[in-house]
């Protein structure tokens, strides 16, 4: 695809971060609303090392004879999208009597850290956009 | 989208405590109520959380999150505490029994306040999690301008 030229990996990547994001804040909130519930045990979503081994190693990532070679651009595009994510099982260190291992403060941390990363993503991506539309223009 | 699935999570927690709330205040209510419709003193209550699947949707997220094990939570269960009434010496009260005695609720007030400081917590938590998704959607929706 010749947009993907332009676009690079940066945008898919930053798609697919939001897209999992989204998905993680899911998981949080569920573990809020099952607070008080007994015998539930949190969850979390992990992608960051997908992500980053996503970003290394396209499925042209092979090709590379030499360490001095450049990869192919938009080689990891697809290994990108295939990445889900690992849903885990955060065990506490004190569980509660009934068997609830959910700690409200950590889940709240939990919660903030990934809307300000959800955030610096979205922001990232609209200043890409911004470039894009004046290298299109040709005024700044 | 999402968000959506999860703030459907979030308002299924705040009506659990809401629910759990309204028991609470039952409870605190009826601390003294020594008749009610079934015979006998007034019997502490109290709700049983179990958590379930997010509600069958044809939407895509649902099905995503249902994949995910992300889980809403419910009030299976209304709880009658068997625990026994608390006999107190009144021999005038007209509920009083052979000895004297009269069957309060067994409802420890000291217990129902603390049970009332956790359900307005865990609201609390939960409303910060749909403003976080919230806030999040509409900034996604800013990437359009």
């Amino acid at each position: 695809m010749p947009v993907q030229g332009l676009f690079g990996t940066t945008v898919e990547l930053l798609g697919k971060t939001l897209d999992l994001r989204a998905k993680r804040q899911t998981m949080i909130s569920a573990n809020l609303a099952n607070v008080e519930t007994p015998g539930y045990t949190s969850t979390d979503l992990s992608f960051e090392g997908q992500l980053k081994s996503a970003l290394k190693q396209g499925p042209n990532a092979g090709s590379l004879t030499n360490p001095r070679h450049i990869p192919l651009k938009g080689a990891s595009v697809a290994s990108l999208e295939k990445v889900q994510g690992d849903v885990v099982e955060v065990s506490s260190r004190n569980m509660a009597p009934d068997g609830n291992g959910v700690e409200m403060e950590t889940e709240m941390g939990r919660l903030a850290e990934n809307q300000i990363m959800y955030n610096a993503s979205v922001q990232i991506l609209t200043k890409k956009f911004e470039e894009l539309k004046q290298a299109i223009r040709g005024t700044l | 989208m999402d968000f959506f699935t999860s703030m459907d999570i979030s308002a299924s927690a705040l009506a659990a405590e809401r629910t759990r709330m309204n028991l609470i205040s039952s409870n605190l209510a009826n601390v003294n109520s020594t008749r009610t419709a079934e015979g006998g003193p007034y019997r502490r209550k109290d709700a049983v959380f179990t958590a379930t699947p997010v509600k069958e949707g044809n939407s895509f997220g649902a099905a995503l999150s249902r994949a995910n094990e992300a889980r809403s939570v419910q009030v299976t269960q209304i709880n009658e505490d068997q625990r026994p009434p608390r006999l107190q010496y009144e021999p005038g009260h007209p509920d009083a029994d052979a000895n004297g005695y009269v069957a309060y609720p067994n409802v420890n007030v000291v217990e129902e306040m603390a049970d009332m400081i956790t359900a307005s917590r865990s609201y609390e938590a939960n409303i910060t999690a749909t403003n976080a998704a919230k806030s999040m959607a509409l900034k996604t929706l800013d990437l359009l301008r």
